[in-house]
């Protein structure tokens, strides 16, 4: 949607009074202490049974380390009290009336929403490829073997780029079975899943909405499956996360706001 | 926030999961999250080329090549005993290493390093675009400072002939698949991969 905040895009900035939004909680959570993007205090703007973390935006947004620390930081604060929207990084509301406005306006949006969330975590679990094993994939892969047969009678340049490329190929198979098996494990014990992106070489990246009470056996079941399929998934989990991947905006057109 | 579990198995069997970074958030921080239609999303310039380059990184013909070079190394015709990869790379002086840990050691290359490495191939490229260096300078800071755990990870990087600090020498990039166990293998191995190729 076209606002006034968008006539200056390039600078990265917005105008005097914008603020930088981490995320929607219940009215009653404690301001986070932690210092938000660029150092800012953080504050929260209250209205509807709904409070907005923010701190005034910065002149200029960037995915510094220290920035997006921040707001992993401050969110993270919030959702140890509470269900916590998360805003993705780098939403700028215009000013506080705007949001204030918005907050009334989309109430019921956001409390369905925290509902869906409640006493839930996000746990993020990753995958990658361990190229390890050549002699169990060349052992039972009659290609793979035979390749390694010709390419060790006439080693040239070539030939080993080819049995190198297969080789790969095998790896990134094995991976993504192992992944497949992970996955089955995992996803019983969360309420949701969300997918992430997958190639070669990470072949499992998934968020579970986990009930708080489950992480612990979420997280011995992750061990376990790393222990399992160490020798072709290298696992890694991150959690317990704001639910950055089970939160929608409202879906409704943008209304005509007054102004900028 | 993320958090940390110590695993009572971390010596023994080094395949349990590694705790997250702020690297493995970085795509839920990035793409993840509420965006409001009426409020702004500032965009982050770089973000998205850095997110496709990640992807191009992994696959190589160095890593095809030395793949090969330890499958080379194999004795194909015989069936039992499988040798792990830092085995056939350390020759017999892998002690102490398994798979497993090579494989742990790995997962730090997942999303957050290769960001990570591009963000500082981009940062070589071009020492004032703010959006990418911003955040690789930030990062070296962290790297400097030690207090990051998960620091040698990072420096397991897809493509250590860029960006390579000397403060970093006392834990070499282990390769581009992580496999390689062993810094002195880092240096034995790979100009005879390279020699090889110029045949």
């Amino acid at each position: 949607m076209a606002t006034a905040s968008f006539a200056a895009p390039s600078r990265g900035s917005a105008g005097a009074g914008a603020l930088y939004v981490y995320g929607i909680a219940p009215a009653g959570v404690r301001a986070p202490r932690a210092g938000g993007v660029d150092g800012a205090a953080v504050r929260l703007l209250t209205s509807s049974g709904l409070s907005a973390a923010v701190s005034a935006a910065p002149a200029r947004v960037r995915a510094r380390r220290r920035d997006l620390l921040a707001h992993q930081t401050v969110l993270g604060e919030l959702a140890r009290q509470a269900p916590v929207l998360p805003m993705r990084f780098a939403v700028l509301a215009g000013d506080e009336g705007t949001l204030v406005a918005y907050l009334r306006e989309q109430r019921l949006h956001f409390e369905a929403q925290l509902h869906r969330i409640r006493g839930c975590v996000e746990m993020n679990v990753k995958g990658v490829t361990v190229p390890g094993c050549f002699e169990d994939l060349v052992h039972r892969d009659a290609k793979l073997r035979e390749l390694a047969r010709r390419t060790r009678r006439r080693p040239d340049y070539d030939a080993n780029v080819r049995l190198g490329e297969a080789l790969a190929r095998a790896v990134t198979r094995e991976g993504r079975r192992a992944a497949q098996e992970v996955r089955s494990r995992l996803v019983p014990l969360a309420r949701r899943t969300a997918q992430g992106e997958v190639d070669d070489t990470v072949v499992l990246s998934a968020s579970f909405l986990v009930p708080a009470d489950a992480e612990h056996r979420f997280r011995r079941t992750v061990e376990e499956q790393a222990r399992r399929h160490g020798a072709r998934i290298a696992l890694s989990l991150t959690g317990p996360l704001p639910c950055y991947s089970f939160v929608d905006a409202p879906t409704t057109a943008a209304p005509a706001l007054t102004g900028g | 926030m993320t958090v940390v579990t110590p695993s009572p198995y971390a010596d023994e069997l080094a395949c349990v999961p590694r705790a997250g970074t702020l690297y493995d958030v970085l795509d839920l921080i990035l793409d993840r999250g509420m965006v409001i239609d009426v409020f702004v999303r500032v965009s982050l310039v770089g973000i998205e080329i850095i997110k496709i380059d990640a992807r191009i990184v992994v696959a190589s013909v160095d890593t095809y090549l030395r793949f090969a070079e330890a499958c080379n190394r194999l004795d194909l015709e015989r069936t039992s005993r499988s040798k792990t990869v830092p085995e056939l790379f350390g020759g017999g002086g892998a002690v102490g290493r398994t798979v497993a840990k090579a494989g742990a050691r790995k997962a730090g290359r997942s999303l957050g390093d290769k960001v990570r490495d591009v963000l500082g191939t981009e940062g070589h490229r071009d020492d004032r675009d703010a959006e990418d260096t911003g955040y690789a300078e930030d990062a070296e800071d962290h790297a400097r400072d030690g207090l990051d755990e998960e620091e040698h990870a990072y420096e397991e990087s897809p493509r250590p002939q860029r960006r390579r600090r000397p403060e970093e020498g006392r834990r070499r990039p282990a390769g581009t698949s992580g496999e390689r166990s062993r810094d002195r293998d880092d240096d034995r191995d790979r100009p005879r991969a390279r020699r090889r190729s110029e045949d």
